[in-house]
Formats: structure tokens, C-alpha cells, sequence
């Protein structure tokens, strides 16, 4: 009884926190961005509430340049049709080269033949039917829908291709336009693709675990295909996700686990936007931004990629001096030191070194006197 | 020689002038007109000061349809195919002149003039089944063929796609686009290219295409007589020919 009243209230205090305006439904990418900064307080609540971040943003005066250009999307369209076509022809010869896929295995289905609200339903029953017996199955599902729950709402998702091997696994395969060049991609467009596809894979996963199969029947490996060599030839990888999985896993526990996270929180805050009648947001931005600021946020570089609230969050942390602005591996190494300011006071020694504090000193002050050295 | 060339410099300036007072009165009509008219006389200023005749357009306008084009290519092919497929093959051997955008329509005018008025044309361009009796998307097949090539089982885009490579690789052609397109498709079978650079042996593409076929040939053929069995008992004339109604597109047409 207590537990489902506290789950009553929790689902009320999001709602508050978002506030008047509908919650925004979560696609792939914006669950595989959550994987990319798993420590944000901020980001958390957010998501968890619903809340238009876009539009939070852009009333902020902080707008982020997101959006993919046309000519990527058409780009990003234009390889992926090359892939499938001709019943996934290219595929399969890569399937075949990398996963020895066998020469019968070719079934290929495309689940949008069924017509759009029956694809999840359509996913499902052939999932099914390919759990239960591998051997008259399918090889390949195009198109298919898979649902994901995030904090009480259903994601619906997409992803390229489902591939069946013979092995009785599945594996995602993940179709993305970016380069390989001389067998480097990279990095950041591959970290996001793999969280991209880990989202996948757990959406698989849990589907076949509601049917009662084995979830581990989906492979952690996932399948990234993208052109190699400036030519728009196709070539594929194997890429490993458990890291990402586990990252996404965790992520998503913590925001269903959110009351701890509102038992933080001052009663009164809400990040309502309060749109007008036109939908524009009425809210004082001043209010709004100190509402933000009483969450803590955790910024890195990286979310400039990632989440939408990015630019707010940097400007927030350069007035702080914190070090986060100088990426993970930067703040990590300065653990202990919090801002900007204070490592510079402890590098050219005009502030002493706290408690647990000396060994980091110690190795600021050195790469002052190197810099120095160098300089003169 | 150099009167005509005058002449027509004198033509090219006053064009010019009506063209900047055309903009100037907001005439956008008499300015494309007059502009359309500049062009042409510099066409034939440049044709006369390099000696040539002036060409008459670049390109003459294709004698032959879209609809017939895309019935050759499929005839060629023999079995259901992309409209990317068809384009490629059409421009490799045919002399097409189609592009794929001109294809989205095609299906279903063809549905509505079939019924307007049931079998009124030779044959239809048309949907390929699936194994719910819907359309394919993005599969073209053609009413002359036997049901049993029309419908597609879950082995068929293979079946269908070694097919297209026999086919295209029984053509004889020295269009580099046809050496290409066979390049691209020998690629994806198993043992049909050599390895080395160049244009893949048609023979080889051809032996190795049938020794994959002949791995899915029974299932599929199964299948596919299993489905043209449930078309034919379930549907009807144009449903055989252009597919189930999906049951989104059976709401939409109630609600309008």
C-alpha cells in the first residue's frame, strides 16, 4: 500500500516538475543520450519528468544547434536504401563475410508490409515465432518497432535492421552514414551509434523476455555498417555494447528509482514552462533558469553532442570556474580540485593545499614550473 | 557572316534592356519570356562565332514512356524488382531515360485506370504480394507474369534478386554502365567475382547465381505456390493485381 502511494507521489511530483505542458514521448536517440552522461542530476529529473528540453532550452536563450542537416539526412537515407536494397543484398554478403552467415539463410521480412499501428504487434509475433523454432525462422526483420519503457511512458523505436543468425541469436544491425577510413571511424560517432544500439538491444531483449524466451538470445555484439573509403561501398563491424547496456541499464533503473532524487528537491520547484495560449512559454526566464540552477547539473564536453540543455549548462559552469568545462579525463586527474580557480591558485602556490590535496598540488605546481620553463 | 553576327548583338543588347525593364515593372511573365528568347539568341551567337550549326534540343524527348520503359526493364528482368533496379537496368540496356521519382506515382495510376476500367490495357504495372496478400512496398511485378512470380515468400527477394543477376548477366552489352551494374550485383553472390579488379565473367556471375538459387529454388517455389494459391482463393481482380488493402488504409477510407 505504502509502496503504491509513494509511486503515486512520485508520479505527481514529475508532473509538477514538468509542469502544464503534455510529456514528450523518447526516441532512440534521445534514451541512447542518456547513456552519455549517466551522472546528471539534472538530466535525470528531466527526462524522467518529460520535459521539453528543446524548448526549455530555446527559452533560455540558450538554444542547441541540433537537428541534423537535410543533406546528412538524405545522406544517411540514400546508404541506408543501398544497404537493404534488392532484399538486403549487400547485407547479406556482409553477414555472410563477417558472422559466416550460411548461404541458406536469406528469409527476409519486412515488417511494414502489415501497415503502421500493427508493426509493434507484427515485431512480436515473428520475434516470437523465430525464438521458438530457429530452424524454418527467418534470417532478417526490416523495419520492425520494439517498445521500451522510460520512467512509466512507452518508447516506441526503430531500429534498422534485426538480423537472425543461425546460431539462434539475434543481432541488431545498426546502419549510419559516417565514414570508415582505412579501418578508422570516428570515435564519437561510433561511441553514439554503439549507445544508439544498445538501446536496441535491450529493447530486444526485454521483448523476448515478456514472451518467456532466454533474453541473452540477443547478441551484446551489434552489427555497424557504414560506407567505407569516401566510396559509397558498405562495410560492416562487429562492435561490442555491454559497456553501453550496462550504462543504459543503470540509467534507467535510476529514473524509475527518481524519488530519491525528488526527496531533494525544495517542494515548490518546477521547470513548467507555462506556454500561453499561442504555446509560447510565458515564464520568466530569470525563475526558470534559478529553478535549473537548484538542480546540479554534471557538464562535460561531451554533452555538447548529446543533450539539449547543453549550452546552459556550459555557461553555468564557466561562471562556476569549474573544471569540468576541460572534459572527463581533465577532471578526473584534478579529483579533488573543483574549479578552475583553485587548481591555478594551487599550481602557482598562492593558495595551500587542503587535506588529501598535496599529492595534486604537488603535480600542478611541477607543470607550472614546466610551463614556465618552456615559456622563457 | 559578320552582318549576322552583328545583327545579332544588336538583337542580344535590346533583349538585355527588355529583360532589366521587364524586372523593373514587376513583369515576371515578359521577363521569362524575353529571357527565354536572350538565351536563345546567345545560343545561336556562340554557334555562329565557333562555326557551328545551332543545336536543336539537347535532348529529344523520349518516344517511349515511363510506363513502357519500366515494362521493358521488368521484362528484361523477369522477376519483381526495385524501381532502383529497373531505372538501372533500363538506362543500361534499353536507353532509358527514367529517373526513380518518376516511378512513385506509377503504381497507383495504374490501380486506378485498372479500376476505372478492369483489364482496358495490355498489362499493368503492379505490386508484388506478400505473404498478408498486401502490397510490397517498393516492389514492382508485372500482371502478364503467372501469379506464383508475383507473390514474394520470405526467401523471394533473394530468389528474385539472383534472378535479376542471370538476366542482367545474360545480356550482351558494351555500355560501361551495363559492366557496372553487373559488377555491383556479382558482388553480392557468393563466388560470382573473381576477385581481381575489372568486370566480372557474365558465365561466372550466371553459374554462380543458379548454384545459390539452387539452394532456396524448392522452398521458395513451395511458398510461393502455397501464397498464389491464397491469393487466388481470396481475392479479388485487383486486389490479385495491386494487393490486400492494409488495415490502415481501410480505416482511412472509411473515415473519408
Amino acid at each position: 500500500m505504502s509502496g503504491l502511494k509513494r509511486e503515486g507521489d512520485t508520479v505527481q511530483r514529475l508532473d509538477a516538475l514538468r509542469g502544464t505542458t503534455p510529456p514528450r514521448p523518447h526516441d532512440a536517440r534521445a534514451i541512447a543520450a542518456l547513456a552519455a552522461n549517466p551522472g546528471c542530476t539534472r538530466r535525470a529529473l528531466m527526462d524522467g519528468a518529460g520535459v521539453d528540453k528543446d524548448a526549455a532550452a530555446r527559452h533560455l536563450g540558450f538554444p542547441a544547434p541540433f537537428g541534423q542537416s537535410p543533406f546528412a539526412i538524405t545522406r544517411g537515407n540514400v546508404f541506408e536504401s543501398l544497404v537493404k536494397a534488392d532484399g538486403c543484398a549487400e547485407l547479406l554478403r556482409m553477414l555472410r563475410e563477417l558472422l559466416g552467415l550460411p548461404i541458406a539463410e536469406v528469409a527476409y521480412h519486412d515488417v511494414e508490409n502489415v501497415g503502421a499501428h500493427l508493426r509493434h504487434a507484427h515485431t512480436r509475433a515473428l520475434i516470437d515465432r523465430a525464438a521458438r523454432d530457429a530452424q524454418d525462422a527467418g534470417t532478417l526483420y526490416d523495419h520492425p518497432l520494439l517498445t521500451l519503457q522510460i520512467a512509466g511512458h512507452t518508447a516506441y523505436l526503430e531500429p534498422d535492421v534485426v538480423a537472425f543468425q543461425l546460431g539462434g541469436r539475434f543481432h541488431i544491425v545498426e546502419i549510419k552514414s559516417f565514414a570508415v577510413i582505412d579501418g578508422q571511424a570516428d570515435p564519437a560517432a561510433v561511441a553514439a551509434a554503439a549507445r544508439q544500439a544498445a538501446v536496441y538491444v535491450l529493447a530486444l531483449r526485454t521483448l523476448l523476455e515478456d514472451l518467456g524466451h532466454d533474453p541473452l538470445k540477443v547478441s551484446h555484439e551489434v552489427v555497424l555498417v557504414c560506407p567505407e573509403n569516401f566510396a559509397n561501398r558498405p562495410v560492416a563491424t562487429l562492435v561490442d555494447v555491454r559497456r553501453q547496456l550496462a550504462v543504459l541499464r543503470r540509467q534507467l533503473t535510476r529514473m524509475t528509482t527518481l524519488d530519491r532524487l525528488l526527496a531533494d528537491l525544495p517542494d515548490d520547484l518546477t521547470f513548467d514552462l507555462r506556454p500561453g495560449e499561442d504555446g509560447r512559454p510565458t515564464r520568466p526566464v530569470a525563475e526558470l533558469a534559478d529553478a535549473l540552477h537548484r538542480t546540479t547539473a554534471r557538464y562535460a564536453p561531451d554533452c555538447l553532442s548529446t543533450c539539449d540543455l547543453c549550452f546552459f549548462c556550459r555557461d553555468e559552469a564557466r561562471q562556476e570556474g569549474a573544471s569540468d568545462l576541460l572534459g572527463r579525463q581533465v577532471r578526473d586527474e584534478l579529483g579533488g580540485v573543483a574549479s578552475v580557480a583553485e587548481a591555478l591558485g594551487l599550481a602557482d602556490g598562492v593558495r595551500d593545499p587542503a587535506e588529501g590535496q598535496e599529492e595534486i598540488a604537488r603535480l600542478l605546481r611541477n607543470a607550472e614550473r614546466l610551463r614556465r620553463e618552456c615559456l622563457t | 557572316m559578320s552582318d549576322r553576327l552583328d545583327d545579332l548583338e544588336r538583337r542580344i543588347d535590346a533583349l538585355r534592356a527588355g529583360v532589366r525593364k521587364a524586372m523593373r515593372d514587376r513583369d515576371g511573365a515578359a521577363a521569362r519570356v524575353l529571357r527565354a528568347e536572350l538565351r536563345s539568341a546567345e545560343r545561336d551567337w556562340d554557334a555562329l562565332v565557333s562555326g557551328e550549326q545551332p543545336k536543336a534540343a539537347p535532348e529529344p524527348p523520349p518516344l517511349v514512356t515511363v510506363r513502357e520503359q519500366v515494362h521493358q526493364g521488368l521484362r528484361l528482368l523477369g522477376a519483381t524488382a526495385q524501381p532502383r533496379l529497373i531505372v538501372a537496368v533500363s538506362e543500361a540496356f534499353l536507353g532509358g531515360t527514367i529517373r526513380s521519382a518518376q516511378l512513385t506515382s506509377l503504381r497507383r495510376d495504374e490501380e486506378r485506370s485498372f479500376r476505372s476500367s478492369p483489364y482496358g490495357r495490355p498489362y499493368y504495372l503492379c505490386a508484388a504480394l506478400t505473404d498478408r496478400l498486401s502490397p510490397g512496398r517498393g516492389l514492382l511485378a508485372l500482371s502478364s507474369w503467372p501469379l506464383e512470380r508475383r507473390v514474394v515468400g520470405p526467401l523471394s527477394p533473394r530468389v528474385d534478386f539472383l534472378t535479376c543477376a542471370i538476366a542482367v548477366a545474360s545480356q550482351k552489352s558494351e555500355d560501361e554502365r551495363a559492366a557496372r551494374l553487373l559488377g555491383r550485383m556479382a558482388r553480392n553472390i557468393p563466388g560470382a567475382s573473381s576477385g581481381a579488379l575489372g568486370p566480372p565473367h557474365p558465365e561466372r556471375v550466371i553459374e554462380a547465381a543458379r548454384a545459390e538459387l539452387a539452394v532456396h529454388a524448392e522452398r521458395d517455389t513451395r511458398d510461393r505456390a502455397e501464397l498464389a494459391r491464397r491469393a487466388a482463393a481470396q481475392l479479388d481482380d485487383a486486389a490479385r493485381l495491386f494487393g490486400a488493402a492494409t488495415l490502415s488504409t481501410i480505416k482511412k477510407e472509411y473515415v473519408t
